[in-house]
């Protein structure tokens, strides 16, 4: 369950957005609407002026990034000097958590990593699929996934997967798209316009 | 005809005359056999050896300070960074005196435990440390800022502190901003005389006891302190610049090709 209602102002642009659901959330926006501004407001990487993010009930808007339990994902998220496995299984490693290999090598076969080598030797579409089982292995308690779904082959099926995957283990996920219609992948839909939210299923 | 071109290159060689010249005359009509004696070839090796000591203490000391200024937003320390290399060099000398000398309370302590700054490798290695450190500095800063910061936000998400990220994510992919800021800053220590004028003039410790670093082996050429005279220094400098100026261009040349890339 995430709770969030954040304002910041960003020169002329001012966000005030709110958020309040547990599962699989789509936000839908147009470029420029806010909805990356309000996912690194969510996780810290963007200060807020005024605003609150609980999750669970319990509230970390005022812990550092590293220790909220929210990870974001862009298409840029990557470790690039390090090779897949390791990769998985670096957050994990990071909070001092133990992983289950049965759990790593079934998220592995489920997203259809089957390939190995330097992450940075890898294509867009590859590189974003270990990020995100990356973040899915690290178990935070939401993951932010902002336009990570739109290079990759075969992208319901990929999609459906990591709902139930990330389903299974507890974590929220919240995933922006351009595509209105994408809201059909989730159980929310939340829309974004000029740095607001509006809630729509 | 491109007048930008043109009167750019002629600045450029205004700035390289004095370089141009001392090769000409210590390599020609100046050339001196006690420019590059065996007094030489130790100084040019004491300069290439503190030099190199100081930019490791560079790499371990202020790369984190280059990676805190390119991700924070702390403008006072920003600009304090650049202060010694804005004051005249000498009093930098000076100041490692009196810090270390009987008549300060931290030269008494320092003393004491048996450190000793005043014509030692120590003292020598810490001017060129203050000297080089802002070079340095100023060299990782714009390379961590120009970093897509995509994969560091990743890492912090997953869990780990700013000093964490910086070790195992940023600096694991940065060899060439290591490499360039090191030789950039290792070309500034070689260059260095004030300060190492005052806090070490010459080292009284093996396995360089009594030898001087190159810029004020050349000095000592000049002012007439060591036989050799003017046609000495010229011949000393030159081998100086022909040592120490792939430094300075491999420096430049790994810069240029990271930004290309």
């Amino acid at each position: 369950m995430i709770e969030a209602s954040v304002k910041r102002k960003l020169g002329t642009f001012a966000l005030s957005a709110d958020i309040n659901d547990g599962g699989f959330i789509c936000l839908a926006g147009r470029n420029g609407s806010g909805k990356t501004c309000f996912m690194k407001a969510i996780c810290g990487q963007l200060p807020i002026d005024e605003g609150f993010v609980r999750l669970g009930g319990v509230d970390v808007t005022r812990l550092p990034v590293e220790r909220k339990g929210i990870v974001m994902v862009t298409p840029g998220s990557s470790i690039p000097h390090l090779r897949v496995d390791p990769h998985l299984r670096w957050g994990a490693k990071l909070r001092g958590a133990t992983l289950d290999e049965g759990r790593v090598s079934r998220v592995k076969e489920e997203l259809g990593i089957d390939f190995t080598g330097r992450v940075r030797t890898l294509s867009l579409g590859m590189r974003e699929r270990v990020s995100l089982a990356t973040a899915l292995l690290t178990s935070p308690k939401v993951i932010l996934v902002d336009e990570a779904f739109s290079n990759l082959h075969e992208r319901e099926a990929f999609v459906s997967t990591y709902r139930r995957l990330a389903s299974e283990s507890g974590i929220d996920v919240v995933f922006s798209t351009q595509d209105e219609s994408e809201g059909r992948f989730a159980d929310h839909l939340y829309v974004v316009a000029e740095g607001r939210t509006q809630k729509r299923a | 005809m491109n007048w930008l071109r043109a009167i750019s290159l002629a600045a450029l060689v205004l700035l390289l005359i004095p370089i141009i010249v001392l090769l000409y005359y210590g390599l020609g009509p100046f050339r001196n056999p006690a420019g590059y004696s065996v007094t030489v070839l130790r100084s040019i090796e004491l300069s290439l050896f503190s030099s190199a000591v100081a930019v490791v203490v560079d790499i371990m000391l202020f790369t984190p300070l280059a990676y805190y200024l390119a991700r924070g937003s702390d403008r006072l320390a920003e600009s304090l960074v650049d202060i010694p290399v804005s004051v005249p060099h000498p009093i930098i000398g000076v100041a490692l005196l009196i810090l270390d000398s009987p008549i300060s309370p931290t030269g008494k302590f320092l003393i004491g435990l048996g450190i000793n700054f005043y014509n030692t490798l120590l003292g020598l290695v810490i001017a060129l440390v203050i000297m080089s450190a802002p070079i340095y500095v100023k060299s990782m800063q714009p390379y961590f800022e120009s970093r897509d910061a995509s994969s560091e936000d990743f890492a912090m998400g997953l869990g780990a502190s700013r000093l964490r990220t910086l070790v195992s994510v940023v600096l694991p992919d940065s060899y060439d901003g290591l490499a360039s800021a090191s030789l950039i800053s290792m070309s500034r220590a070689l260059s260095e005389f004030g300060s190492i004028s005052i806090i070490a003039y010459y080292v009284l410790q093996y396995p360089f006891y009594g030898v001087s670093s190159a810029s004020i082996t050349i000095w000592e050429f000049f002012s007439g302190n060591m036989a050799g005279g003017l046609q000495a220094a010229v011949t000393a400098s030159a081998a100086m610049i022909l040592v120490a100026l792939p430094i300075a261009l491999a420096g430049h040349y790994v810069r240029r090709k990271r930004e290309k890339t």
